[in-house]
């Protein structure tokens, strides 16, 4: 006779305490550690990282460690007479008398002021690395928002918000920065606030023709019919997509905000000297190219890698955001 | 295709020959101008390219010889009246380049033009100058007619003074007193004077073949009828405008400009180059930077440097010889008086003004241990132990500006304790409205000479000419100003030479201003130029007897 | 799409008149005085400005300036500074800058545009990384500086090219200039193509060419430039506008007289020239928004899928 099995209350478990989309094959992992993960098996992405981190590191300590100050007129006094170490080509002390100043480490040289070029562009590239990390700010905040929001909404919102750049783009930058002088010191504060109001109009092109392109893919309207908000959609669906463009755009608009600094410095709207930038130096040493021309080597040379750097990490970073890119 | 090619093996053959730039001289004469030609128009300009390319082209009624002496021009004579009050040019027969004579009414409707559309150089007509009769009423907008010049006939060219002016032959060298032809002018669209060749008459030893408003190449050639062509050598020659004295050097090592002017840095190179330095010629610009203090109790800064020991105290914390010396290294002499050197020589010992440098040497020196004396006194006075002091400056004006302020920067603050010095560069044009807007606390100041006579200067400080800059106001300074130029001393030489002195002591007395450096100009010309002249007042450079051999 | 240029033609003419507007008023705000005030007293300054008409409520200067605006003239028609007329100069200058920059243009948007295939083509090679270091440089170093090394090289150590600007041979003496206007161009074109062409040549379309059979030329231009150009475009645009409107100190450098020098001095000169500002201001506005209006509609030619009119209705 069969015997009716009766359930017992230890044959059933909740399944909810139990995951059951455990794949063990292939851990899953959280998508911020995957790009980590991504980011940091890419070699030249983590060469960018040592590049930037140097620089920012010399940047930091250079100027602190220098015996001379970045402001600091190096002079001699000679019989009565100021005799000031301008013009220097780069030496190392060498104890010897040949000149007055061969007891000195001027490892980048000096400049026509009797600076140090060593802590100045050291000094100079604090400035910089601070604009540059502006401009990155504007174009990834501002940018890259107005842009997509209004190739997104398109039509009336689009129509206005266009509008509105072609009027802030047509007004030229030294304009802006002269009535903002009215209300502010001058400095790298203003400089920071013209460039807010101005730099991101190149990016927000860039991530409105972007939206456009992909507003109308499939994933977009599913999720739509799904019943996602439009900010939703934005943020969450479309940026993840833009974001090749959108870094490298990145990567243009750093050295643009830097020679854009150098030149409101140059017509005298700019930082104030005895301070300094990459910028600043570069225009400096732009004087006297042909007959001192390691003047103008360090500041770009530092530039370049911080470019190069920068440009480094960017791609590293589109290929781990973006991993379809890469071996999937 | 081809040219490309021709560009690779010139390249090519360039490289492996390791050859460097074909230095054969230019036949042409090609002059650096240093900054862009604002207006042909001699009412309009304002600046020492578009005095010399206007003096190119027209001649005034007398012009300066290569020592500085006025000789006739469009004039060839002139009578002065016993009480020099009336002066009577008889004019030479001498053309435009149109074909027309040059009449005594073309000289009439310039300078009665001139005050109407009054700019910079509208006190030059007025009574601190040429004391020109009416002159200063016809600028504010009175009767042109009024003013005291006449024509009685064709070639004589009558003018009223309303003083004795010493100088006033010299004067007439000055661009803003050249003649304009009343009938070519009022023939042309309104504004478009001088903005072409066809648009301008030359009179003078040139003609423009090649120009355009801010273009930066100027071609030239010479006037045939003008009436001293035999005197004039070059047949045709150029202008190119560069700014940056780095390639004002290349260029010239290059040949492809035989005339540059270059500063700072490229001095020193060219001088360890022993080749190109017999080029280098230093010529005395005449010209004084001075720091400006701005005076106005009422200024935005509660107006610390209205205490004079505060002025004092910077005028003497500031190493003039190291300025000179290291920064500006174009041949400029630091100067320690309110009239700058190699200027205003006397008519009768042939000195310069300002020869004696130790004249007021107990004000204005360098003497750290001074400075900090004057520095206590002025700390004690003002109640404070921290003074910030905002330094203008105009960006554009170059390379050298830049360096001197910080390095005066440096030099105050290390040399007096508690006083902090902000630079604040500008756009010239900010620069500028600050100064006459009364919002600064020092500048730099660069003024050149118009005329040859302190009194160029001496102008600058009286209540009316300060008011634009120091806000300084001295009765006594004033009333010897006035005598010596409308006043009882204008026709006694020596008493008003004298008078200038104790003027001069005042203004260091108080240190209105602290005087830096007196200007020069470094040259680049080339070996096969000659016969140019230079002047220290007006017209810088004088191409009429140049020459260049082939 | 013809209703749809219509009406954004006459949302831009609205838009430029805003931009006269807000320059108008932003120029009088700026610290100067548009004539030269050297040596001058507050009175007669005050006596100029009267003159001028400057003293007038912004609103009514605003109103006389569009209507001699409407009847073809900037302002009085003359410069503030020194009275010399206008447009024949602006024009002039508008010209050299105009035919530099277009050859800039040509050198950027070619060289670029074969820099960024090559590279995308050779992903991961030597060439790849040539072409990086090469739009590296490209950015790093300001075009001015690349123009004295070319002028020191090609005019002073080997005297091919002419020293300074020659308006009488004008093609031969434009290449340096503007090849050094070009290489911020270049690396940004050759960045931008070579990146989108990587995406683009990853995707399933191009894929699915390749699998039908389509191979090298062919496949590229059909499917991978069509669909990369759109960023690329979008780039080049506003980089036309910058170009062809001057660069101030390559043209001070090799002596050219251009819109550049021309705007800037008129800004930050010895005197805010109102009317130069405003009228080099209208000029470059009104190209600006030319070449985004062209812009949006070379979107939808390019790419099909891109209906921004169909929102309009």
């Amino acid at each position: 006779m069969a015997k009716t099995y009766i359930p017992k209350a230890d044959d059933f478990e909740f399944i909810g305490s139990r995951d059951l989309n455990v794949d063990l094959n292939f851990a899953s992992q959280g998508y911020w550690k995957g790009v980590a993960v991504h980011f940091l098996r890419n070699r030249l992405a983590v060469t960018g990282v040592v590049i930037v981190g140097v620089i920012i590191l010399f940047a930091i300590f250079a100027p602190i460690l220098s015996s001379y100050g970045y402001q600091e007129i190096v002079s001699v006094n000679d019989t009565g007479k100021e005799l000031v170490a301008k013009s220097l080509p780069p030496q190392i002390a060498d104890g010897s008398a040949q000149n007055l100043f061969a007891d000195k480490t001027f490892l980048f040289g000096t400049d026509d002021m009797g600076r140090d070029l060593w802590t100045r562009t050291w000094h100079g590239a604090r400035i910089s690395l601070i604009i540059a990390f502006v401009a990155i700010f504007i174009d990834m905040l501002i940018g890259t928002s107005y842009g997509l929001i209004s190739g997104y909404f398109g039509g009336l919102v689009d129509n206005i918000l266009q509008r509105f750049i072609e009027i802030a783009g047509s007004i030229p930058t030294l304009v802006i920065i002269s009535i903002l002088a009215i209300f502010m010191e001058k400095g790298i504060g203003l400089v920071i606030s013209s460039l807010l109001l101005t730099e991101w109009i190149g990016m927000s092109k860039i991530a409105r023709a972007e939206c456009l392109k992909l507003k109308e893919r499939e994933y977009v309207l599913a999720s739509r019919t799904l019943g996602a908000g439009s900010f939703h959609i934005i943020f969450k669906q479309i940026l993840p997509n833009t974001i090749g463009p959108i870094i490298t755009q990145v990567m243009f608009s750093i050295p643009v905000a830097i020679f854009t600094e150098a030149f409101l410095s140059f017509v005298g709207v700019g930082i104030v000297l005895p301070q300094c930038s990459l910028g600043s130096l570069i225009e400096a040493g732009f004087g006297n190219i042909t007959i001192l021309p390691y003047q103008i080597l360090p500041p770009i040379t530092v530039l370049a890698f911080l470019m190069l750097g920068f440009n480094l990490i960017g791609d590293g970073f589109r290929e781990a955001l973006a991993p379809k890119l890469e071996d999937m | 295709m081809k040219k490309i090619f021709a560009l690779l093996m010139i390249c090519a053959f360039a490289l492996i020959t390791g050859c460097g730039g074909d230095s054969s001289s230019n036949n042409k004469l090609s002059v650096m101008l240093g900054s862009n030609v604002v207006s042909l128009d001699s009412a309009q300009c304002t600046d020492s390219s578009s005095f010399e390319l206007i003096a190119d082209c027209i001649d005034g009624l007398m012009q300066l010889d290569a020592d500085g002496k006025p000789i006739p021009a469009i004039a060839e004579k002139f009578d002065v009246s016993a009480d020099g009050k009336t002066y009577t040019f008889h004019l030479r027969d001498a053309k435009w380049s149109n074909g027309d004579p040059v009449t005594a009414n073309d000289f009439v409707f310039a300078w009665r033009r001139h005050c109407q559309v009054s700019t910079k150089y509208a006190y030059i007509m007025g009574d601190t100058v040429a004391c020109v009769k009416n002159a200063d009423a016809v600028t504010k907008g009175g009767d042109p007619t009024t003013l005291g010049v006449s024509a009685p006939d064709e070639k004589t060219f009558v003018v009223e003074l309303d003083a004795p002016v010493p100088f006033f032959p010299a004067l007439m060298s000055f661009p803003t007193f050249y003649p304009i032809n009343e009938k070519f002018y009022k023939g042309l669209a309104e504004g478009t004077y001088g903005t072409s060749p066809e648009t301008f008459l030359s009179n003078g030893a040139f003609v423009l073949s090649n120009y355009l408003p801010g273009t930066a190449n100027i071609q030239l050639k010479k006037n045939n009828d003008y009436w001293n062509a035999a005197q004039v050598q070059l047949s045709d020659w150029q202008y190119q405008v560069v700014t940056s004295s780095d390639n004002a050097l290349t260029a010239f090592k290059n040949g492809t400009l035989n005339v540059v002017q270059i500063s700072g840095s490229q001095i020193e190179h060219v001088n360890k180059d022993p080749e190109l330095s017999k080029n280098l010629q230093t010529i005395p610009s005449g010209a004084l930077s001075y720091l400006s203090f701005n005076q106005d109790p009422k200024n935005h800064h509660a107006g610390a440097l209205a205490n004079v020991n505060l002025r004092l105290a910077i005028s003497n914390a500031i190493d003039r010889q190291s300025l000179v010396s290291n920064y500006v290294m174009n041949g400029s002499v630091a100067t320690y008086t309110a009239i700058p050197i190699h200027f205003a020589p006397n008519a009768k010992t042939g000195k310069f003004f300002a020869e004696d440098q130790k004249q007021f040497a107990d004000v204005v020196s360098f003497d750290v241990e001074k400075a900090r004396g004057y520095l206590d006194k002025a700390k004690a006075e003002l109640g404070r132990d921290n003074i910030e002091l905002e330094f203008i400056y105009a960006n554009d004006a170059g390379n050298t500006v830049v360096k001197i302020v910080q390095s005066i920067k440096s030099q105050v603050e290390e040399n007096l304790p508690g006083v902090i010095v902000k630079l604040q560069p500008m756009p010239k044009a900010e620069y500028l409205d600050k100064i006459t807007s009364n919002s600064y606390d020092l500048a730099v100041t660069n003024w050149a000479p118009d005329y040859d006579d302190p009194m160029t200067f001496f102008t600058l400080w009286t209540t009316s000419g300060s008011e634009i800059c120091e806000h300084w106001s001295n009765a006594e300074y004033d009333k010897i100003i006035a005598d010596c130029t409308t006043g009882e001393l204008a026709a006694d030489y020596d008493a008003r030479w004298q008078a200038m002195y104790d003027a001069e002591k005042i203004l260091l007395d108080n240190a209105v201003i602290a005087p830096l450096y007196t200007g020069s100009n470094a040259m680049l010309i080339a070996p096969n130029v000659s016969g140019i002249e230079f002047q220290v007042t007006g017209v810088n450079r004088v191409f009429k007897s140049a020459t260049i051999k082939q | 799409m013809s209703k749809y240029v219509a009406k954004r033609i006459l949302m831009s003419a609205l838009t430029l008149f805003v931009i006269i507007f807000v320059l108008f008023v932003l120029i009088r705000i700026m610290p100067g005085n548009p004539f030269p005030v050297e040596r001058m007293s507050a009175e007669l300054i005050l006596q100029k400005r009267a003159e001028l008409g400057l003293d007038k409520p912004i609103l009514i200067q605003f109103a006389d300036y569009m209507s001699m605006l409407l009847q073809g003239s900037f302002g009085n028609g003359t410069s503030l500074y020194n009275g010399a007329p206008i447009k024949p100069i602006m024009f002039a200058c508008l010209e050299n800058s105009f035919k530099v920059g277009v050859l800039s243009i040509l050198f950027g948007t070619t060289i670029g545009l074969g820099l960024g295939i090559v590279a995308a083509l050779n992903r991961g090679k030597f060439l790849d990384g040539l072409c990086t270091v090469v739009s590296i440089l490209g950015v790093c170093i300001p075009s001015y500086v690349f123009m004295i090394f070319l002028q020191y090289f090609f005019a002073y150590k080997i005297p091919f090219f002419p020293y300074f600007f020659d308006p009488s041979q004008f093609l031969f003496s434009s290449i340096m200039p503007s090849l050094s206007l070009s290489l911020f161009s270049i690396s940004t074109v050759a960045r931008f193509t070579r990146n989108e062409m990587i995406e683009v040549m990853n995707s399933d379309y191009v894929k699915l060419a390749e699998a039908k059979g389509l191979y090298g030329f062919e496949l590229l231009r059909r499917h991978v430039l069509r669909n990369a150009l759109i960023p690329i475009v979008t780039v080049i645009a506003p980089l036309v506008v910058d170009l062809v409107t001057g660069a101030m100190v390559i043209e001070k450098i090799y002596g050219i007289n251009g819109a550049g020098s021309l705007m800037v001095n008129a800004i930050a000169g010895d005197g805010v020239d109102y009317n130069y500002v405003l009228a080099l201001g209208i000029v470059f506005s009104a190209l600006y928004i030319a070449v985004m209006l062209a812009l949006d509609i070379l979107y939808g030619i390019i790419d099909p899928r891109i209906r921004l009119a169909t929102k309009e209705g």
